[in-house]
């Protein structure tokens, strides 16, 4: 009895192994799925990016993205003038800023906000949720799945995420992103359904709110996604003072 | 009577209505590449200098005049930069005006800051000629290594400075691998009658060049300025990021035969010809806060020494005192060796320290910071804390104080103020 005991116990050990994985497998693939929803791999990409205080008044900026594979971007300022000129260079997790005035790109931190307000470079520089996080958990609910997600490493700028996903489209409609230590730091709302043309067919405006800065409001819209191959020296230091040149 | 009822469906409505009218529209062809683009800053400055008076710089500068405790001062700037873009060629430029009005006159010039054709056969290919202001070095406040660049002002390392006419190139190739990068810029920078005159004698090439290498995630360039309208230069830089939000960096620059004019202590003068090395260490930390620390050691192997300071200003505070009793040669000789004793950062070693705190107590777009310049030779020191505010679109403000502290016969005990005020109003268009 003690050994067919073992035994069952054994085969009941890996059949809740074997499910485990299989659905931690189904939330890896629905990550992937949701960031090829989202844009190809290498894009070019017009935004603006709005931030709205209290009492209404709002400040805009304009960004050109251009991405090339995992992990390889630029973002550059378009607009307003005082903004015209500023860009960031990704390559993996290190960054790079170039100021025109500075004349010289300087390294940056992720979690450095290039513009004020309640976005910062990685909302700005964000690579595929699936380069940058694991998928822990994947839950059912009525009208959404649930994901679960975990930084790969120490270098991402939020340590957790719980991400809503619409079930027929297949894209976010809210992500709420985490702290190490639980706290809540901002929470993403996706919404406007727009076709981009090449089969990109996804949110064209993301509201960010957070608890941290009360009343504040930053709103991403997304004007234009082209799928675009970028040669590998446009994402080097001595050509981010040319990168207007991308667009 | 007022029914809430009736108000609680006209609320809802308009409350619907104003956020379905929220203006989200977004015209992408405005923003797209045009041939012909344009930007430029116009800015106005006031500000307020207390004099040190019996300080060397102040009577090196006043020797003559009649002056207040107070000195006060509006300078503006307009700056434009336009480029025009046809296939593979650009022509870009930029115009910077200034002007002061004062205790001490009006005064403006206009000068050409960059003008230059560039032509890009290939994507990691570039040529240009004309006149370019680079930026060598990835130092924040000191540029050891500006080799064939005009000297950075450490109380304001971000301004904009004139170029120097070139010719150059720039060849980019990308690796998988370790090293990621390579990246070759050779230069030319004659010199000859009223061609980059600053720069060095006239007759010269001056040929330099830098190569930049990713490998490793570390920034790494080696840079060199041929024997010519200078002397022999070259050295190397790197930056690195030991955390994400720790970075580390450095250089070094070795300079063959340096010439430095001395003041000896019996008022002759001499050249004092020499190898000198200078090298600088440098971090950058970002706190959870959004505080930034930048700090930055830099040894300055062609300065003066603290004797030949102190017998420097000893030999000006003398000379000022024969000037009030008739004589002004030895002011005049003083006077002609101030570009090298009464610039930034004269001496040895020096720490720099820079603070700043982005959104302090959540105020949006409003920004601290504090500044220290300590000189490690003698002791003196220059503090500069500032406010600046970016809430209005393409407006930026600006408030600086700079307090002097040091005792005589030091460097910044001998500067021409104990401190100064400035509000700095830019906008942008």
């Amino acid at each position: 009895m003690k050994c067919r005991f073992g035994e069952g116990f054994a085969v009941l050990v890996m059949a809740l192994t074997m499910a485990a994985s299989a659905h931690a497998i189904e939330a890896d693939e629905l990550l992937r799925q949701v960031d090829r929803n989202l844009a190809p791999q290498s894009y070019a990409m017009y935004r603006k990016l709005i931030n709205i205080e209290p009492d209404g008044r709002r400040k805009e900026y304009v960004l050109f993205t251009a991405k090339k594979g995992r992990d390889r971007m630029i973002a550059l300022f378009l607009d307003p003038p005082s903004e015209k000129g500023r860009a960031t260079l990704r390559l993996g997790d290190n960054m790079w800023l170039y100021i025109p005035g500075v004349g010289k790109p300087i390294r940056i931190t992720s979690l450095q906000s290039v513009v004020g307000g309640v976005f910062n470079n990685a909302d700005i520089m964000n690579l595929d949720y699936s380069v940058e996080y694991e998928a822990e958990a994947l839950t059912e609910e009525p009208d959404a799945y649930r994901l679960e997600l975990k930084a790969r490493t120490g270098a991402v700028a939020y340590d957790r995420l719980v991400m809503r996903v619409d079930r027929e489209a297949l894209v976010p409609t809210e992500i709420e992103a985490y702290a190490a230590s639980g706290l809540l730091i901002k929470t993403l709302h996706f919404s406007d359904m727009k076709d981009f043309g090449d089969g990109i067919n996804r949110p064209a405006v993301m509201e960010t709110d957070s608890p941290l800065y009360r009343g504040y409001k930053s709103v991403m819209i997304y004007g234009s996604i082209e799928p675009r191959e970028f040669p590998d020296e446009v994402f080097t230091l001595d050509y981010l003072p040319r990168a207007g040149e991308l667009r | 009577m007022c029914d809430g009822r009736w108000f609680a469906p006209w609320l809802l409505a308009f409350m619907t209505g104003a956020f379905a009218q929220e203006d989200y529209s977004f015209d992408v062809e405005q923003f797209q590449k045009k041939s012909f683009e344009w930007s430029g800053y116009v800015e106005a400055r006031p500000e307020r200098a207390w004099l040190d008076r019996d300080s060397a710089l102040a009577q090196l500068n006043f020797f003559d005049q009649t002056t207040t405790s107070t000195l006060d001062r509006a300078a503006g700037a307009l700056e434009l930069s336009a480029l025009y873009r046809r296939g593979m060629a650009t022509v870009q430029g930029t115009v910077h005006s200034s002007g002061t009005s004062g205790d001490q006159g009006s005064q403006g010039e206009t000068r050409l800051y960059e003008g230059y054709l560039t032509l890009q056969p290939a994507t990691g290919a570039r040529l240009e000629a004309g006149k370019r202001a680079l930026r060598w070095g990835k130092s924040y406040a000191f540029n050891p290594l500006g080799f064939v660049e005009r000297p950075k002002d450490p109380n304001d390392p971000e301004l904009s400075r004139e170029g120097f006419v070139m010719l150059g190139g720039n060849f980019i190739r990308s690796f998988e691998g370790p090293l990621t990068t390579l990246s070759l810029t050779p230069l030319l920078v004659p010199t000859g009658g009223d061609l980059n005159e600053e720069f060095g004698e006239a007759g010269h090439l001056n040929p330099a060049a830098k190569l930049t290498l990713l490998y490793r995630d570390t920034d790494i360039d080696f840079l060199i300025l041929g024997e010519g309208a200078r002397s022999l230069r070259y050295g190397v830089d790197f930056s690195r990021n030991l955390t994400t939000n720790f970075e580390l960096h450095g250089e070094w620059a070795h300079v063959t035969d340096a010439a430095k004019p001395v003041l000896l202590a019996d008022g002759n003068q001499t050249i004092e010809t020499a190898d000198t090395t200078s090298h600088l260490l440098g971090l950058r930390y970002l706190t959870e806060r959004d505080t930034t620390w930048i700090a930055e050691y830099y040894h300055n192997g062609a300065g003066y020494t603290e004797g030949q300071m102190r017998d420097y200003f000893t030999f000006v505070h003398d000379a000022y005192d024969a000037a009030q009793a008739g004589d002004t040669a030895p002011i005049q000789r003083a006077t002609a060796l101030a570009d090298r004793y009464a610039r930034a950062n004269p001496m040895r070693n020096y720490l720099y320290l820079r603070v700043s705190r982005k959104e302090p107590f959540d105020i949006l777009y409003f920004n601290t910071a504090l500044t220290l310049i300590q000189n490690l030779d003698d002791g003196s020191r220059s503090l500069s804390p500032e406010l600046s505010y970016t809430g209005i679109t393409n407006l930026e403000l600006r408030l600086r104080a700079v307090f002097l502290a040091g005792n005589r016969l030091t460097d910044f005990g001998e500067k021409q103020n104990d401190r100064r005020l400035e509000l700095r109003a830019r906008y942008y268009f």
